[in-house]
């Protein structure tokens, strides 16, 4: 890896937003392959702030503050990525079930996805199913991910699993689901695809399940 | 670590103990490994009956002869176990009913009492009528309703269940009597029939997620002559008021076990009282509930549907007077329970029995109220305005969540200091320690930080002596080694012990800055931070500001008032005055919704972290 790369990777897991878009633009001016600060700076670095989460070295904050200074870079980046016509992972749905207004951890599962090269189409919170369904028609999306964090709003899931059985789109997507009440076992009555307990599972069990 | 057999988790409530233990264990020895001490009179082998628990959920082995000999089928059926007989086969979530701990669990009681005029609800006449004879034939009723217009009491009428046994009680009484009148409506209501000179009294609760404070006030003299604190038996069906409600959306049986549970914790508590009071709960003739809006409507039969989505509405704000006994509480056969006005889904009438206890009545000065909870209600007051908002703190406080975590009863760590040298805790009771609490965990890691064992991201450095990674987990800090514990297990921080307190503090310290910032003033601008609740009294707040928690003022500012809403539920008991007070405090209140407003994420984020200053 080159010393700009190396950079804009430890920039990343430090949360230096500012030296993230720094270096970037010092990398894109240098002539540096799009798809390499992409690979080689940001997956990478996602990539390892994940493994620190999963072994308890990181915990939410340092998640979102590098999650931050990705998508920092990342929105430079963008336009050139588009350019040099570089694939995403997948394209995925997001948002907040119908009846609860917490974006945090949905956030951050975003934000996640962007730094593992997933084009993400972010819906907000307190999303009805029909707009879920309405964005999968539109955007061709090969996952729809879903968050609840309230025990009152998770059934609003299978609402809208339902709403997508219903418009003929079920088996089009994967069914990616998680927040605070979820379990694997609750996935599995609502018949989702896929369950992750954090964030940085979230990316694994969506790449598995673009994989299947 | 090598791996074990499978284990089960096993759960006790009110106690808050989790412990994971290998199959076979009986639920007797779970729970003396858990540090929740049960009475086992006979030393567990099934003849005393006294470790006597409920199984509210897992898999157990079925009876034994011993519980069959001693158990009912009612309660069995309902079931209750023996614990010493009792081996659970999966996950479990047990309670512990109080007769079955040896000493009652810490809860906080008192709060900021200060003068009041008053003005009850109620007021009690002296009356001796003249008997019937066969030149007076008017009725019992009029008989009495003629002595009280003599006293200038006019257009009086009488709750029916009084009436049914006003003869009796008439006669039983002499013709000498007491009568309890309720005067706040233009025609005033008689309540109950009491035998002369005795004592009216009045009840006032402050019903909390896990906690009841229950006071017994005398209406004549305003004095508090009883109180009590029990855990509020609705935690076996969720910890927080959202599983409550989740709970109670599966079916209308729901909604009405979460009432009737709470009901007859309240009536059992009343008859404690007054028998400790030598008073009858017929002598209690009104009522002040005061409870955060999920509690105050599931206990008045409101839906709760609504509360449990956005945009988090209550079914009623508007203050309540009901029937005791359509409630099923049992006091005087005519006495209403007043239910004071609400101020959101999530900021209840606890927090408005609050505001009026810390005098947001009197709008002079720029004040900061903060109830710590679950759920934290924050308020600030400046001038005519007052700004409400709910962060969602968590569990972490009340001893959930966290590794070794527990109530604040016996055994819990409630204290801690740390010096290169040692680390000294002091527990509720004095006795060994089995687990910390929330005051203790807080100041466990104010102190980590003081010593910089941990940094200000909340990670534990290596090298540093305590400090210990063993299973790849951001490793754990050793409190009290077994050797000096009540169980004979390590006590330790971990890492997401740690993060569980970065999740809480950042919360309610984000709801402050963003009142602040909606206000227009700094935090050096409040002149009065009042701290209001169990964990919020006990709190150390030099610990609280050294984690950031809450800012950087000078300590003289902080006013830490125990349970204000307690106190405000007997101010309105004892005043009609202070009931409209709290209800023009509702109608000041702006309601600020935390989680749509645009800078919350970045505060919480940003408030995650110690600030070390």
């Amino acid at each position: 890896m080159n010393e700009i790369l190396r950079a804009i990777y430890s920039s990343i897991i430090d949360g230096e937003q500012k030296v993230t878009t720094a270096k970037v633009q010092e990398a894109l001016d240098q002539g540096t392959e799009p798809s390499a600060i992409l690979n080689e700076g940001m997956v990478a670095a996602m990539a390892e702030v994940g493994k620190l989460f999963e072994e308890g070295e990181y915990f939410v904050p340092e998640m979102l503050v590098a999650a931050r200074a990705m998508q920092s870079g990342l929105a430079m980046l963008k336009p050139y990525l588009v350019k040099a016509d570089v694939k995403s992972s997948g394209k995925v749905v997001a948002g907040t079930v119908k009846g609860d207004l917490h974006d945090i951890g949905k956030n951050l599962v975003c934000m996640m996805l962007e730094g593992s090269a997933f084009e993400v189409i972010d819906l907000g919170s307190d999303v009805d199913p029909d707009k879920f369904v309405e964005a999968v028609h539109q955007t061709n999306a090969d996952i729809v991910a879903m968050s609840a964090l309230l025990t009152t709003t998770m059934p609003n899931m299978k609402v809208t699993i339902e709403a997508l059985k219903a418009a003929g789109l079920r088996d089009k997507v994967k069914v990616l689901v998680g927040g605070a009440p979820l379990t694997q076992q609750y996935a599995n009555e609502i018949g989702a695809d896929g369950y992750a307990p954090d964030a940085s599972r979230a990316v694994a069990t969506a790449k598995s399940l673009i994989a299947a | 670590m090598n791996k074990k057999m499978p284990t089960i988790t096993v759960e006790f409530q009110p106690t808050g103990r989790r412990i994971d233990i290998e199959h076979g264990e009986t639920l007797l020895h779970t729970a003396q490994l858990a540090g929740t001490d049960l009475v086992a009179a006979c030393s567990g082998i099934g003849i005393c009956g006294t470790c006597l628990v409920r199984v509210v959920s897992g898999e157990t082995t079925l009876p034994t002869l011993s519980e069959l000999d001693l158990l009912d089928s009612e309660k069995i059926k309902a079931g209750y176990r023996l614990a010493c007989q009792c081996i659970p086969l999966s996950d479990t979530r047990v309670e512990v009913p109080p007769e079955s701990l040896p000493a009652g669990q810490k809860l906080q009681l008192e709060g900021w009492g200060g003068e009041i005029k008053l003005v009850p609800a109620i007021s009690a006449i002296d009356l001796f009528l003249s008997p019937p004879t066969l030149h007076d034939l008017k009725s019992d009723y009029t008989r009495l309703k003629d002595a009280l217009k003599q006293l200038g009491l006019k257009d009086l009428s009488a709750d029916y269940q009084v009436l049914t046994s006003m003869s009796e009680r008439i006669r039983n009484q002499n013709w000498s009597l007491r009568v309890a009148i309720r005067s706040s409506t233009e025609t005033g209501q008689i309540v109950n029939i009491l035998p002369a000179n005795s004592g009216i009294f009045g009840l006032a609760v402050d019903i909390g997620s896990t906690k009841l404070a229950i006071y017994l006030v005398n209406l004549e003299t305003g004095a508090t002559v009883a109180q009590k604190g029990v855990a509020n038996p609705q935690i076996s069906f969720g910890e927080d008021v959202i599983s409550r409600i989740a709970f109670a959306n599966k079916g209308i049986k729901n909604r009405e076990l979460l009432q009737k549970r709470l009901i007859e914790i309240l009536n059992q508590s009343i008859i404690e009282l007054c028998q400790s009071s030598n008073c009858t709960p017929e002598q209690i003739v009104e009522a002040v509930l005061v409870g955060n809006t999920a509690i105050h409507h599931l206990v008045t039969f409101l839906p709760v549907q609504q509360l449990g989505a956005a945009p988090y509405v209550a079914a009623i704000s508007d203050p309540l007077e009901l029937r005791a006994r359509d409630l099923g509480l049992n006091i005087a056969p005519g006495a209403l329970v007043y239910f004071p006005a609400i101020i959101a889904g999530y900021v209840g009438a606890d927090h408005t029995s609050a505001l009026l206890a810390t005098r947001f009545s009197q709008s002079n000065r720029i004040r900061v109220l903060i109830d710590i909870g679950t759920n934290t209600e924050i308020s600030l007051g400046i001038g005519e305005k007052i700004y409400s908002c709910s962060t969602a703190s968590g569990p972490a406080f009340e001893g959930a969540h966290i590794h070794d975590g527990m109530r604040a009863a016996p055994g819990a760590i409630e204290k801690v200091q740390l010096t290169s040298e040692q680390c000294k805790v002091v527990t509720v009771g004095g006795i060994p320690p089995v687990g910390i609490c929330g005051t203790g965990v807080l100041q466990a890691i104010s102190e980590l930080l003081r010593n910089e064992i941990i940094t200000p991201q909340g990670t534990l450095r290596k090298n540093c002596p305590g400090v210990r990674f063993q299973d790849g987990r951001g490793g754990e800090y050793l409190l009290v080694p077994a050797a000096q514990t009540g169980h004979g297990r390590d006590i330790v921080i971990t890492r997401k012990d740690i993060n569980e307190i970065q999740l809480a503090k950042g919360a309610i310290r984000a709801g402050i800055e963003i009142l602040l910032s909606h206000g227009g003033i700094s935090s050096e601008e409040v002149e009065e931070w009042v701290i209001a609740g169990a964990f919020g009294t006990y709190l150390n707040l030099e610990s609280a500001i050294q984690i950031g928690m809450f800012p950087k003022v000078p300590l003289d500012r902080f006013h830490q008032v125990g349970n204000a809403a307690g106190t405000g539920a007997k101010q309105m008991l004892l005043s009609l005055d202070e009931r409209s007070a709290a209800t023009q405090i509702t109608q000041r209140v702006e309601y600020i919704e935390l989680t749509i407003y645009p800078d919350f994420t970045q505060q919480f984020v940003k408030h995650m972290n110690f600030d070390i200053e």
